[in-house]
């Protein structure tokens, strides 16, 4: 005979549910998350374990309290009843076996999860407890909302004959090394960071999960702690790319001290293989672009790789540098035929960064002349001012005047000038 | 934003315009765009970039200066999340480097590098190692710079000068409205015809 118990905490939150359903485990090996708030556990056979059903939803209230959360329990035959007997008001409510329909019977018809349209129905039959539901004739209702109506009536008459769903809690893909003597150099502390990052792999492909980022944490010798991460540009569970990518992030950022012991953490995620067409661009494999990556972020800077991105804002040359990831496949930004003839006339420009401080020569309010480091000559043609400024309403606001001017040696320019003096923007190419 | 005035070239020129010059930058080659700075050599490397990225490629662009105008790339059409952009910090040796170690990743459509102000000389024999690293990873190596670097590692040459510049305002110029570029090709290893000297494409790039 089915025996469900169900806590409801109410207010509880992603954090606090996982709570629950971890707490949940050590009192019933069959657990269900029934949402937010709400956790049923399978107290069949338990009793020479745990004791009375009293005794083991007990447990269950006091080890709830130690987290400082408070809940309330319903033990009954069936999901229905277990959760009405919990929002009953008692701490533990326990309906016998078998009275489920009767202690259901003036229970709103809310709680069965019904979707708009059927709570709608039942509510123009003027259906309103799950006692009306279950006292309608079962061949009638059949005919009506066909199995659904079938189903829905034997729940409000507390016959729940489906299995929980269980739920298990993902698996943790962390790796732990500690070094007591104390890691002083950087090639021994990588290669054991290496070494940890396949064996991380190799648990992720047992799973078949694969990784989209790594964590680690250090701690020193000198009683502080050194923790990075870094994410591959596509998930994968390949043990050398990954450990090319740990080992290319952690000797770019190097702890301060002697490791005592390390930590490395995967943060899983399935990955679905989708079969490329035909007339896709070949991409790059995640295995091989991870590791190209990887050093690239070494050889100049892990700021300095990746796809640019723009921000909404009017001010010039304000853009954020995103991780280069490999986006999901998919033809619809794909322009194809003679749309691609209409594309790349732009007239592209090199910024300076920074700005270069110029010296500006002006004849009758335009510049005439420009000296700088590697630039210098008589200006030939010039357009402007252009007047641009923005985010007055901040603490950054802009305002400055632009210029754009050709060289006598035919190089043309964008100047700015304000408040600062003149600056050398960009050079038109 | 779009310009093109391939509907009246002058006699000469070829009439295929940007569409047949870009044909000439083929996958597995070292490929060479000269000319000094506002010749146009950088938009014809961003329009390279941007057809290749509207036809879902993915492409690289190794920074040597860190100097390119995201805004102006998106304006030329290129899919900013299809770009790859490795900023060198003007070390020009670590430009090199990046470009070898992409040529090395097969899956790049475009891997180019800009080298700017920064262009000095090129390492010796780094054109045969991009060749080779370009034909086994099947991508198209594209160097931007001022003057002729590769030597005969380079498979295409493309030497870009600027025609004429047009201003826009309604009394006085108040910005610049871009430029007109000629388009010669050098050397063609692929296609020796379209190096002949009499041959040249017309480009005009807006701002």
């Amino acid at each position: 005979m089915t025996r469900i118990a169900c806590l409801v905490v109410s207010g509880a939150d992603e954090r606090t549910q996982r709570l629950l359903l971890e707490m949940a485990l050590a009192h019933s090996p069959s657990v269900e998350d029934g949402g937010p708030g709400v956790v049923y556990l399978d107290l069949r056979g338990l009793e020479k374990l745990f004791g009375s059903e009293e005794a083991i939803a007990r447990g269950f209230l006091d080890a709830v309290a130690a987290r400082g959360l408070v809940g309330r329990i319903g033990i009954a035959g069936s999901r229905a009843g277990s959760r009405f007997a919990a929002r009953s008001g008692e701490s533990i409510t326990i309906i016998p076996p078998g009275g489920d329909a009767r202690k259901l019977g003036p229970a709103p018809l809310a709680l069965l999860d019904l979707d708009p349209h059927t709570a709608a129905r039942f509510g123009r039959w003027g259906i309103r407890t799950l006692g009306e539901l279950a006292d309608l004739p079962s061949r009638g209702l059949a005919e009506r909302l066909g199995d659904e109506g079938s189903r829905l009536q034997r729940l409000a008459r507390g016959e729940d004959a489906t299995p929980l769903r269980l739920w298990t809690p993902p698996p943790i893909f962390e790796e732990s090394a500690e070094c007591p003597w104390g890691v002083q150099t950087l090639d021994p502390l990588v290669d054991l960071a290496a070494s940890l990052t396949e064996m991380l792999c190799e648990r992720l492909s047992r799973h078949g999960l694969c990784a989209d980022a790594f964590e680690w944490s250090c701690r020193l010798a000198d009683r502080t702690a050194h923790a990075g991460r870094c994410a591959p540009a596509a998930p994968l569970s390949d043990p050398a790319a990954a450990a090319a990518l740990v080992r290319a992030s952690l000797a770019a950022h190097p702890p301060r001290a002697a490791v005592e012991d390390i930590t490395l953490r995967a943060c899983p995620v399935r990955v679905t293989t989708v079969q490329p067409r035909f007339d896709e661009p070949p991409r790059p494999s995640p295995r091989q672009l991870t590791a190209t990556l990887a050093r690239l972020s070494a050889l100049v800077d892990a700021r300095g790789v990746g796809s640019p991105t723009l921000l909404d804002t009017h001010r010039p040359d304000t853009h954020h540098i995103l991780p280069f990831t490999l986006s999901p496949r998919g033809g619809e930004g794909r322009v194809r035929g003679s749309e691609v003839r209409g594309i790349g006339f732009a007239l592209a420009m090199h910024r300076m960064r920074p700005p270069k401080s110029i010296e500006v020569a002006l004849t009758a309010g335009t510049p005439a002349h420009l000296r700088a480091a590697g630039l210098n000559g008589r200006i030939v043609a010039t357009a402007g001012p252009w007047r641009i400024s923005g985010d007055w309403w901040t603490d950054s606001a802009y305002a400055r005047d632009e210029w754009d001017v050709e060289l006598a040696d035919g190089t043309l320019c964008r100047l700015a000038h304000d408040s600062r003096g003149w600056r050398l923007e960009a050079i038109y190419d | 934003m779009v310009a093109s005035i391939e509907s009246s070239p002058p006699p000469g020129w070829d009439g295929e315009g940007l569409d047949g010059l870009l044909a000439a930058f083929l996958p597995g080659r070292l490929s060479e765009i000269v000319g000094p700075r506002s010749s146009g050599g950088g938009s014809l490397l961003l329009a390279l970039l941007s057809r290749t990225s509207a036809r879902g490629g993915l492409v690289a662009l190794v920074d040597a200066t860190d100097a390119l105008d995201p805004l102006t790339a998106e304006r030329a059409g290129l899919d900013l999340r299809a770009l790859l952009w490795v900023r060198c910090g003007g070390r020009p040796g670590s430009a090199w480097s990046a470009v070898d170690l992409l040529a090395r990743c097969p899956g790049f459509e475009i891997i180019a590098l800009d080298l700017g102000a920064a262009a000095g000389t090129a390492p010796a024999a780094w054109g045969t190692r991009l060749q080779r690293a370009a034909e086994e990873s099947g991508a198209a190596v594209i160097v931007r710079t001022p003057r002729h670097l590769l030597g005969g590692a380079a498979a295409l040459v493309v030497s870009v000068r600027r025609v004429r510049t047009s201003w826009m305002g309604m009394d006085a110029p108040t910005r610049l409205g871009g430029l007109v570029s000629e388009a010669r090709v050098l050397r063609s290893r692929a296609d020796p015809r379209l190096a002949t000297p009499e041959r040249a494409w017309l480009l005009e790039w807006r701002t």
